[in-house]
């Protein structure tokens, strides 16, 4: 069992996920890979986290450690103040692809991992969560029957559904349209502020990593390190025009400019 | 209206079939023990059906083919599913499966006869040995295509292992499932016909054969005739049926 114990004299149980010195490997035709090196992360109690890198970064690997899906054998991971050993009902999950089961209908669909509780309770969550993300009139819909923008709603009502505390999404705006995906980073803001869940987002949209994240982790690639993470201003990032906003821009557009042609010096310049 | 012009389209061969048959057999000078005309047809059929011959042959084979596709369903599933959700199940009966499958279900009949006769049960066990393969290389296409990430999503929500099998796999597989029972039906009719026509004291198969050997074609084209329509009635029958169970999937083609 998960609980959210804070301040029992360990400190790290102040963060809600906690991760020391992780390094992953995979084995690939048994060469072992290195996906991850030396992680170190630290996420509080309602805070909004987005991660940038390159595809193929290990950021996917990353958050899949961080809810379970993924083993790790090397360094600490911390949920709520426990070592993750596996999926658990307080770390929920959006995909990039909605994974939305099509022989279900959206109401079933955000149900799915509330097998624990009775049909009346089970209804009410997902009524809730239905009206959270403004899908209460497609409750008896195919996911077939809904578009892009409101699949990705559905999925992300079924991700809160068993109410986490923390809320883990995997590009799940990748595959919309630039104004929809403008129109559901505000919904998923909106969300947030509603119900207070800690959540951290992959994303390869530099824009939206500053629009929605309190930190914003820098990752490199192959192997995935963290180059930095860079602290945002909670008014000025969330202004796209503002100065501050085209700041953060340049500082992360660097780093990838660093990546792709290798120019170090003008790295260390700036 | 676009379904009218359909059935019109579809009909244009059939009636040119008839009216040469017609043809034929009115201006030509084929015997009607080789080419029987429409009116001796017509009336081969009303007397198979008033004296309640035709009715109690096609039960007989009717019977058989509920016997034998239920049987061959519940297998075909089963082997399907255990095949897909295990690879190493898969490695010890796929081989084997795909040997066998390669020897035509006529080929089965004489050794079938040999270790049960020409009674009920051999028709039984032709129709499954025909009608097993479509259901279970169609369940194991299904178990098998279904996405990773479906699973994972089923691994997020801690199912266990059949629960996984009932809640993701089998509803991903379920529509071709359906298909190959479709397909599985489809066979079994035409293996109890077989079957009956090789070896067998009743049956449709064995009226068609008996009138054969009696020149009675008229006879022989009546048991065609109906033997064709039954077919094509099961087919659209569990379609109809089919299609209440996988009500997502229409959708999916009428979105596109």
């Amino acid at each position: 069992m998960e609980n959210t114990r804070q301040n029992t004299g360990r400190t790290g149980n102040e963060y809600i996920i906690n991760i020391e010195h992780l390094n992953k490997q995979f084995l690939v035709d048994k060469q072992p890979i290195e996906v991850l090196r030396d992680i170190n992360l630290q996420v509080k109690k309602g805070e909004f986290i987005t991660i940038v890198g390159h595809s193929g970064c290990g950021k996917s690997t990353l958050l899949k450690i961080m809810c379970g899906l993924v083993s790790y054998e090397d360094g600490t991971v911390e949920r709520n103040g426990h070592a993750v050993a596996g999926p658990g009902p307080k770390c929920g999950m959006v995909f990039q692809d909605h994974r939305l089961l099509p022989w279900l209908k959206i109401k079933d669909n955000v149900g799915f991992g509330l097998r624990h509780l009775s049909k009346e309770e089970k209804e009410q969550q997902v009524k809730e969560h239905l009206e959270l993300v403004g899908l209460k009139d497609f409750a008896n819909s195919y996911p077939s029957q809904l578009s892009g923008g409101m699949s990705q709603r559905a999925a992300i009502a079924r991700g809160l559904a068993n109410k986490p505390t923390i809320l883990l999404l995997d590009e799940p705006f990748g595959a919309l349209d630039a104004l929809t995906r403008i129109q559901m980073q505000k919904e998923i803001l909106r969300i947030q502020e509603e119900q207070g869940t800690t959540m951290v987002m992959i994303t390869h949209d530099i824009d939206e990593a500053i629009y929605l994240g309190n930190r914003i982790v820098v990752m490199s690639a192959r192997p995935g390190e963290i180059k930095e993470i860079i602290k945002t201003d909670p008014v000025e990032s969330k202004k796209r025009d503002s100065i501050l906003f085209a700041k953060y821009k340049k500082k992360i557009y660097d780093y990838f400019f660093e990546d792709t042609e290798e120019e170090h010096d003008v790295a260390y310049v700036i | 209206m676009k379904t009218g012009k359909y059935i019109l389209v579809a009909l244009i061969v059939p009636v040119i079939i008839l009216v040469l048959w017609y043809i034929a057999t009115t201006f030509g000078s084929l015997p009607a023990s080789i080419l029987p005309g429409q009116q001796m047809v017509g009336n081969a059929f009303i007397e198979m059906t008033s004296n309640g011959q035709l009715q109690g042959d096609l039960m007989i084979s009717l019977v058989r083919v509920v016997k034998g596709f239920l049987a061959s369903a519940i297998t075909g599933v089963f082997l399907g599913s255990v095949m897909g959700m295990s690879s190493k199940m898969q490695n010890l009966l796929l081989p084997t499966i795909t040997v066998i499958r390669q020897i035509p279900m006529v080929a089965w009949i004489p050794l079938i006869i040999l270790w049960s006769g020409i009674g009920e049960s051999s028709k039984v066990i032709i129709i499954m040995i025909a009608a097993v393969f479509p259901i279970l290389v169609n369940t194991l296409s299904g178990i098998e295509s279904t996405p990773d990430g479906y699973a994972e999503v089923a691994r997020l929500y801690k199912l266990g292992k059949w629960k996984t099998f009932t809640k993701v796999y089998l509803p991903h597989a379920l529509p071709q499932i359906l298909v190959g029972l479709k397909l599985g039906l489809g066979v079994s009719w035409m293996a109890v016909v077989a079957s009956e026509l090789i070896a067998a004291s009743t049956g449709i198969g064995y009226r068609m054969n008996e009138a054969r050997s009696l020149m009675k074609s008229d006879k022989v084209i009546v048991c065609m005739i109906v033997i064709g329509l039954i077919g094509i009635i099961m087919d659209k029958l569990i379609s109809l049926l089919f299609n209440q169970f996988t009500p997502w999937v229409n959708l999916q083609k009428n979105s596109k």
